[in-house]
C-alpha cells in the first residue's frame, strides 16, 4: 500500500466515523432551557384548612355536561329584544376597541328626523379611473383560449396608403386559354390619369353623382382672364383661320410666336394667381400641406358622422333625397354651425331636401360637439368638408 | 436663325410650363373641399323633450293634460322617444323664456317642444314652439290654436300634428277619427254596432244600436258621412249615414239583390260597391245625387272590395276570376283589369293609399294571415304582420300607418284593433272598450 492510498483510507475512515458518531459528540444543544419556578410547600393541615374555608358550589353549576334545556317560549314578533338583559361575564375581559360592525339598533324609539335625508343615488355609470388600471390576471394553470380576432374592425383602421377599391359586382371567371376561334382584338389603352388625380379618394358613390368633383389636377386649369395682349393676338387668327399654307411663312411664324407668348403668359398668370390665392388664405400659407387624407382617416370621419345621422323620423320622400352639405371645420375638429349649408340635392323636391338637410346638420353638430377625429397636421385637407348624405341604402323597399 | 429662335422659344415655353406646374403642385390642396359620402346612418326614434306646458291663466290642469297628449301622440308613432321629465335639467317656467340649449343637449334631446295654455271663460288658447336643440334655433314658427275647453284633446292633437309634420316632412294623422264595429257577446252570437272614436281610442261614440249586424263602415272624404253594410232587412245592404244627425239612408235598393263592401270615390259623389245577383257578384258604381247605377265588371267570378285611387282614375279590387282570390286594378269607369298580386296565397281587401303610391291588402298563406303593402303595380310587396287572423287594413290620412283587425284564435277569441307603421315597426293595439273590428280611418279633421 502506497502512501497515497493510506492517506485516502485514513481520510475516508475519518469521514465515516464523523458521520456515524458526529451527532453524539457534536449534537446542537437546542433543547429549551429548563424553567424553574419557586414553590412553597403546604402541609396537610394548611390544605385542609383552605378547603374548609372555600365556598360551596351549587350542583347545577358543577355539572355543565348536562345542561337544563328550557322549553322554547313564543317570540313576540312585534317587539324584538333590543338587548339581552344579562350580559355574560367574560372570563378575562380585555380592553378591546369597539366592534367594527355594531349590531343594528332595532329599538322602535329611534329619533326620526323631520327633514327627509337625501338618499345618495348610485352613479348612472360606473366610475372610470383617470388612469388606466391593470386588470389582475387570474392564477390559472390552464392556458386561456385565444379570443378570435374580429373579422371586421369596429373603426376603420388608419392606413398609410390608399386601400384598393373592391368592386361591388363579382367578376366572372374566365379561362386562361383562349378560344380557338376567338379574334384577337387590340385592347385600347385608356389614357392614364395623372398622378395628382389619385391623391383624393373617390368612392364609387361619388363617381355616380352627377356633380362629381373634377378629377383633373387643378394646375392644368386655364386662367380665367387673359392679358389684353393675348386677346389682340387672337383677332387676326379669327380673320385667317387655320391657314398654314407655305405661301405666307412670315405671318404663320408671327402667329406661332404669338401663340407661344400666349401660352407663356397664361402659365405665368396661372402660377401667379395660385400664389396669390395661397397668400390670401393667410393661415395656410405658412403651413405645410401635409400628406393627403388616407382612406382610413376619411372612413373614420364617415363613421363618426353616420353614428348621429338618424333618419328614423324622416318621411319616405325625404329618404329618397340625397343632399350635399358644406361645412367649415375648426382646427379642433369642431364644425362651425353657422357655416353648415346645403349646396345641392338630388332625388326629391325642395321640401324633402330641407328635411334631409336638417337631419344632416343635426348629425354633423351632434357628433362633432367634441371634435371629429381628424389629423391636425392635415387641417388644410379637411378644413372645408363637403358631406354627401345618401339615404338610398336605408330606404324602405 | 429663325429655326434656332423657335427652338429657344419652345424651350423657354417648356421651362415656364414646368415651373408653373411645379408651383401648382406646391400650392395647398385646399381649393377643393374634402368630399365624403355618407350612405349609412341609424334608424331609431328621435328623442324629444316636452316640458309641461306653462299655465298662463286658469289652465293649470289643461296645460299638463295637453302636453301629455302631445307627448303620447308623438311617442306613439314609434318615430319619436320622449325623454321623461325627471331627466330634464332645465325648467321652462315661461313660454318666452330663453332656451338653455346646452341643458337639453346634455340629455340628448334633439327636439324641444315648449307650450303654454291660457283659459278665459269658454275659450282656451294653446300655443307652442319647436326647437332644434343641436342647431340651437327654432324649427319653424310657433303656432297657437284656440277652442273650447271641451276640445282640448283635439287641440293637443293639432299641436302634435304640427310638430310631426315639421320634423318628418309629411302630414300628421293625430287629429282624426276612426269608425269601427264595436262587438259584444259570445263569438257565435256576436252583437255589432257602429262606433266612432279618436284615432287613439278616446272619445268613443256609438252610432247604431245592436239590433242588426253592421259591417265595413267607411268614412266619406269629407268625414261627415259614413257608408256601411247592415243586415237590417235580413240581407246585406249598404247604407249612408250622416254623422251629424245620424240619419241613415239605404242605397242601391233592388229586390233580390245583396249589396256590400261600399266605398266612396275621392270626390265623395260616387259609391262603388259589390252587388250580388243570382249568385254572382260584380262591381257597380252609384252616383249618390242622381241615383244612376252603372255596372263596372261583368264576370262569373266574385268581384268585391273595391277602392279608388286618390285621383279617382282607377279602382283596385279583389276577384277570384283566376281561380284564387287575387288583386286587380281597372279603370274607374270599368274595363280591362290587370292582376297585380302574384305571390303565393290569397290576396284580398285592397285599399289604395292616400298618397297613391301603395296598396294595402290582406294576405292568407299557409294558414297565416298577413297585412301587407305593395306598389300599385304589385311590386315591392312587403308583409307587415302575421297572426292567426289579420284583415281589413285602413290607411291613416298621411299614408304612413295602417290600422286593421286582429282576431285571436279559440272559442274565446276576440277581435281587436291594431296599427302598424308601413315599415313594419311599431305594431300596437288600439285601446277600445271591448272587441272591435272593421276600422276605417277618417281624413284629418278640419
Amino acid at each position: 500500500m502506497d502512501r497515497g492510498n493510506s492517506i485516502s483510507a485514513i481520510g475516508h475512515a475519518a469521514v465515516v466515523l464523523w458521520v456515524a458518531l458526529g451527532d453524539w459528540f457534536f449534537a446542537p444543544d437546542d433543547t429549551p432551557p429548563m424553567q424553574v419556578a419557586e414553590v412553597s410547600l403546604v402541609s396537610d393541615a394548611e390544605f385542609s384548612a383552605m378547603v374548609a374555608a372555600a365556598p360551596k358550589s351549587k350542583p347545577a353549576e358543577a355539572a355543565p355536561a348536562k345542561p337544563q334545556v328550557a322549553a322554547p317560549e313564543p317570540v313576540d314578533p312585534t317587539l324584538p329584544d333590543p338587548a339581552p338583559d344579562v350580559v355574560p361575564e367574560q372570563p378575562a375581559p380585555r380592553p378591546e376597541p369597539a366592534p367594527e360592525a355594531p349590531p343594528p339598533d332595532l329599538s322602535p324609539d329611534l329619533p326620526v328626523s323631520s327633514d327627509p335625508q337625501p338618499v345618495e343615488a348610485p352613479p348612472p355609470v360606473a366610475p372610470i379611473a383617470a388612469e388606466e388600471q391593470p386588470i389582475p390576471v387570474p392564477n390559472s394553470s390552464q392556458r386561456p383560449k385565444p379570443r378570435p380576432i374580429d373579422r371586421v374592425a369596429p373603426v376603420p383602421v388608419e392606413t398609410t396608403q390608399d386601400t384598393p377599391e373592391i368592386s361591388d359586382t363579382a367578376t366572372p371567371e374566365v379561362s386562361d386559354e383562349a378560344q380557338p376561334d376567338a379574334q384577337v382584338v387590340p385592347e385600347e389603352q385608356p389614357a392614364a390619369a395623372p398622378q395628382e388625380a389619385t391623391t383624393q379618394v373617390i368612392t364609387e358613390a361619388v363617381e355616380t353623382e352627377d356633380n362629381a368633383p373634377q378629377l383633373a389636377p387643378t394646375s392644368s386649369r386655364r386662367p380665367q382672364s387673359r392679358p389684353q395682349r393675348v386677346a389682340a393676338a387672337e383677332t387676326p387668327a379669327d380673320t385667317a383661320p387655320a391657314d398654314t399654307s407655305p405661301e405666307r411663312p412670315a405671318e404663320t411664324a408671327r402667329q406661332e410666336d404669338a401663340a407661344q407668348q400666349d401660352a407663356i403668359a397664361a402659365a405665368l398668370a396661372e402660377a401667379s394667381q395660385q400664389e396669390d390665392t395661397s397668400g390670401d388664405t393667410g393661415q395656410t400659407s405658412d403651413r405645410p400641406a401635409g400628406p393627403p387624407m388616407t382612406s382610413g382617416e376619411i372612413d373614420g370621419m364617415r363613421v363618426a358622422v353616420k353614428q348621429c345621422w338618424n333618419v328614423g323620423a324622416l318621411s319616405t320622400a325625404a329618404l329618397s333625397t340625397v343632399v350635399t352639405v358644406r361645412v367649415d371645420m375648426a382646427e379642433s375638429g369642431i364644425p362651425d354651425a353657422a357655416s353648415i349649408r346645403m349646396t345641392g340635392f338630388t332625388g326629391g323636391d325642395q321640401a324633402s331636401a330641407n328635411m334631409m338637410f336638417e337631419v344632416a346638420r343635426r348629425a354633423i353638430l351632434r357628433c362633432g360637439r367634441n371634435g371629429y377625429p381628424l389629423p391636425p397636421e392635415k387641417y388644410d385637407s379637411w378644413k372645408d368638408l363637403e358631406l354627401v348624405f345618401d339615404p338610398n341604402g336605408m330606404r324602405l323597399r | 436663325m429663325t429655326q434656332f429662335s423657335r427652338l429657344t422659344r419652345s424651350a423657354a415655353l417648356l421651362c415656364t410650363l414646368a415651373l408653373a406646374s411645379l408651383a401648382g403642385g406646391l400650392a395647398p390642396a385646399g381649393a377643393e373641399p374634402l368630399r365624403i359620402v355618407i350612405d349609412q346612418g341609424v334608424i331609431e326614434p328621435m328623442p324629444f323633450a316636452i316640458p309641461a306646458f306653462t299655465d298662463e291663466g286658469g289652465a293649470k290642469d289643461l296645460a299638463a293634460k295637453i302636453s301629455a297628449v302631445v307627448a303620447a301622440d308623438l311617442a306613439g308613432t314609434g318615430l319619436f322617444r320622449e325623454i321623461p321629465a325627471d331627466a330634464h335639467i332645465s325648467r321652462v317656467t315661461s313660454f318666452d323664456a330663453p332656451i338653455a340649449y346646452a341643458d337639453w343637449q346634455a340629455i340628448n334631446a334633439q327636439a324641444l317642444i315648449t307650450g303654454a295654455v291660457q283659459a278665459s271663460g269658454d275659450r282656451i288658447v294653446v300655443k307652442f314652439r319647436l326647437f332644434d336643440v343641436f342647431s340651437g334655433q327654432p324649427l319653424g314658427e310657433g303656432l297657437q290654436f284656440a277652442g273650447t275647453p271641451g276640445s282640448w284633446r283635439r287641440m293637443a292633437h293639432k299641436v302634435a300634428d304640427a310638430v310631426y309634420s315639421r320634423i318628418t316632412g309629411e302630414g300628421g294623422y293625430f287629429d282624426s277619427r276612426v269608425v269601427y264595429v264595436s262587438e259584444s257577446g259570445p263569438k257565435n252570437q256576436r252583437q255589432k254596432r257602429l262606433a266612432v272614436m279618436d284615432y287613439d281610442g278616446a272619445n268613443v261614440q256609438y252610432l247604431t244600436d245592436s239590433s242588426s249586424i253592421v259591417l265595413a263602415p267607411r268614412f266619406s272624404p269629407s268625414g261627415d258621412r259614413i257608408l256601411y253594410t247592415s243586415y237590417a232587412s235580413g240581407f246585406p245592404n249598404i247604407y249612408l249615414m250622416d254623422v251629424g244627425s245620424l240619419a241613415t239612408q239605404q242605397l242601391a235598393q233592388q229586390d233580390g239583390t245583396m249589396t256590400f263592401a261600399p266605398r266612396f270615390s275621392p270626390d265623395g259623389g260616387t259609391v262603388v260597391f259589390s252587388l250580388e245577383r243570382g249568385g254572382n257578384s260584380d262591381l257597380y258604381a252609384l252616383n249618390i245625387s242622381s241615383g244612376r247605377l252603372s255596372q263596372l265588371t261583368n264576370a262569373p267570378s266574385i268581384e268585391t272590395a273595391p277602392s279608388f285611387s286618390p285621383d279617382g282614375s282607377q279602382i283596385v279590387f279583389e276577384s277570384d276570376r283566376s281561380g284564387t282570390q287575387q288583386i286587380y286594378v281597372m279603370p274607374a269607369g270599368g274595363g280591362e283589369a290587370r292582376r297585380i298580386s302574384g305571390g303565393k296565397g290569397r290576396y284580398g281587401t285592397p285599399v289604395w293609399s292616400p298618397r297613391g303610391d301603395m296598396i294595402a291588402f290582406t294576405k292568407q298563406n299557409e294558414g297565416r294571415f298577413h297585412i301587407g303593402v305593395m306598389r300599385t303595380d304589385g311590386s315591392e310587396e312587403r308583409l307587415l304582420t302575421a297572426s292567426f287572423l289579420d284583415e281589413g287594413p285602413t290607411w291613416a290620412p298621411n299614408g304612413r300607418v295602417v290600422m286593421f283587425t286582429r282576431e285571436s284564435a279559440g272559442a274565446g277569441g276576440q277581435a281587436q284593433l291594431f296599427s302598424v307603421d308601413i315599415s313594419g315597426r311599431n305594431l300596437r293595439q288600439i285601446p277600445t272598450e271591448g272587441p272591435a273590428s272593421d276600422p276605417a280611418w277618417s281624413p284629418l279633421l278640419p
